[in-house]
């Protein structure tokens, strides 16, 4: 038996090709499994870089030939009043809504980890939000919000509360947008907070727990250092997000009333999609892009102090 | 105690994620009349099932319907081939520059949308393909960073026999791939049709962007386009919307484990 698996391998490897050869084959096939994505870096990454970053500094409006303007768009840019007011909206939003997001997620994600019955289900009402899209969300959002309609403001009256007008309140449609958009995107983040927390190990626990440390001690020098990395990994991605958030005020408000929710994508959309101005677009996508990279960068140094890997 | 405080918190969290969605359902299902009373009706009275009829009657709901799972199911099928070929040639093959693709992968990841709106429009302009359905469809033939790590991450894991036992008998790559990497992946590509899927379904601003004749409309901007026309009838778009959200919920349904999955391989990608 043993001979003769010896034979047939001598044979086999005796007519196989050269081994340079075969790897000069195995590399071909490498190339055309991974030809989709070299595809990829050069039309949808390198391409989206690199012209955003030439037609940046053109003026064009998609019937004539762009226009070489150097950085007239972003002097224009940083002149424009309109920009900075939704710079500032942006910024509103990201403050109502990365911090509350966080701290609900995480304490919603707690509260499932202590292997709850029906938290397949609990977590499957969370996941509803996170799977619908922001065109089915305003529906579901007026329903909530819309002042005669709604139920909100019915809550607002059992407690003898004034109506509110939420969206349509210029003062208010920041915090209302971000309520809902708290509302869509808890549960996401509250799976990956209970992946984080399933992490720590459990004897951690129970030793603190027979040194006779306190639940909130527990909390504070067990549960919060462990879920760290997570913790950075959410506000990274929220962040992120957020600076670039389009779809629900697009969806949802259209910018207003007056401007009070109008959003720097939604002001790039505006210029590129509906004034054609390609040119000026792509100087807002280019000052979104540094400001998303810087505020990456920001958070990646931060995390070296507050970030503990076990 | 502990665990008293919990169902507390998560079930009156659960009403709150839910009670929304009964509201705007009894909205769809108003008669016009009782949809705009004020102080608002919370159980519609009669039910008015024919909003849903009426939507299929006066709109062209079901080519959006269309339109929207002939994307998906093509972005789908796109995005797990691909991911799952480069991810298996950054795993399993030799490849040179394989470092330098993977760092460039995790690059693109971070590459913000804002910046690819413009030139991908004038991109897809060139190429003759505006108002078709094809921007919507072929970048997902050309993989995505999510999926080629997901599907790296699963082929690393499978033990180098299969593939030695299959290369005596004269398989080639492909074969390799095909025959034996690819089933014993089934649950990754499981988690990337899910994910994908959801994303394609979800999808606004491509589709507002791309599309300009309402029978290439898909669901969202689709349903969007009929608060024109049913003008003040907002009853009648909380009916589409309602029927816009049921075949993502069914996928959701049948495959809810996948999406928990795709959350945190999602959530890896940092």
């Amino acid at each position: 038996m043993t001979v003769l698996t010896e034979e047939t391998g001598k044979v086999a490897a005796e007519q196989r090709p050269p081994a340079r050869k075969r790897h000069a084959g195995e590399r071909i096939w490498a190339f055309a499994f991974a030809s989709p994505y070299i595809l990829h870096l050069v039309a949808l990454a390198a391409w989206p870089l690199l012209a955003s970053l030439f037609f940046s500094m053109t003026d064009y409006d998609l019937l004539s030939s762009p226009k070489f303007v150097g950085f007239d768009n972003f002097t224009r840019l940083f002149g424009d009043p309109v920009f900075w007011r939704t710079l500032g909206n942006t910024a509103y939003f990201a403050v109502l809504f990365v911090p509350t997001q966080t701290a609900l997620a995480l304490a919603l994600a707690i509260a499932l980890n202590q292997r709850l019955r029906g938290m397949a289900l609990f977590r499957a009402a969370y996941f509803v939000p996170v799977v619908s899209s922001w065109v089915v969300v305003a529906y579901v959002a007026d329903a909530v919000f819309n002042p005669q309609t709604g139920i909100a403001n019915q809550v607002l009256g059992l407690f003898g509360l004034p109506a509110e007008n939420w969206l349509q309140d210029p003062a208010l449609v920041i915090p209302t947008l971000a309520a809902v958009a708290v509302w869509k995107g808890v549960g996401y983040m509250t799976v990956l907070f209970l992946a984080g927390l399933q992490a720590i190990p459990e004897d951690r626990y129970e030793a603190a727990k027979i040194d006779g440390a306190s639940a909130w001690n527990r909390f504070r020098y067990i549960t919060l250092p462990g879920i760290s990395g997570t913790t950075f990994l959410v506000l990274v991605l929220t962040s992120i997000e957020t600076l670039q958030s389009f779809e629900q005020v697009f969806v949802m408000t259209d910018g207003g009333p007056h401007g009070a929710s109008e959003l720097t994508v939604l002001y790039l959309y505006r210029q590129g999609f509906q004034f054609f101005q390609m040119g000026y677009a792509s100087a807002i996508a280019w000052v979104l892009f540094v400001m998303v990279l810087a505020l990456t960068l920001v958070q990646f140094r931060l995390q070296r102090r507050w970030v503990h890997y076990a | 105690m502990r665990k008293t405080v919990s169902y507390v918190l998560v079930l009156a969290g659960a009403v709150v994620m839910l009670l929304p969605f009964a509201a705007a359902l009894g909205n769809s299902l108003k008669s016009f009349a009782q949809y705009i009373q004020v102080p608002p009706v919370w159980i519609p009275d009669p039910v008015q099932w024919d909003n849903y009829a009426e939507v299929w009657r006066r709109t062209p709901f079901g080519l959006y319907l269309v339109n929207s799972l002939v994307i998906a199911v093509l972005a789908v099928a796109g995005n797990v081939l691909t991911s799952a070929m480069v991810g298996h040639a950054l795993a399993r093959m030799r490849l040179p520059g394989k470092q330098t693709l993977l760092t460039m992968a995790l690059g693109t990841m971070m590459l913000p949308t804002v910046i690819t709106i413009v030139p991908n429009f004038l991109l897809f302009r060139s190429l003759g393909w505006l108002d078709s359905l094809l921007p919507l469809i072929v970048p997902y033939w050309l993989a995505t960073p999510i999926g080629i790590f997901l599907m790296r991450q699963t082929f690393l894991g499978i033990p180098q026999d299969f593939e030695e036992a299959a290369g005596l008998d004269g398989a080639n790559p492909w074969q390799v791939f095909w025959r034996i990497h690819l089933p014993l992946a089934k649950p990754a590509l499981a988690t990337l049709a899910v994910f994908t899927f959801t994303t394609s379904w979800k999808a606004v601003l491509e589709p507002t962007i791309y599309l300009t004749s309402p029978e290439n409309y898909t669901l969202p901007v689709g349903v969007l386009s009929l608060k024109g026309q049913f003008v003040g009838n907002d009853q009648l778009v909380t009916a589409a919307a309602m029927m816009s959200l049921l075949p993502m919920l069914v996928v959701f349904v049948l495959a809810q484990r996948y999406f928990v999955r795709g959350t945190m391989s999602a959530g890896l990608k940092g």
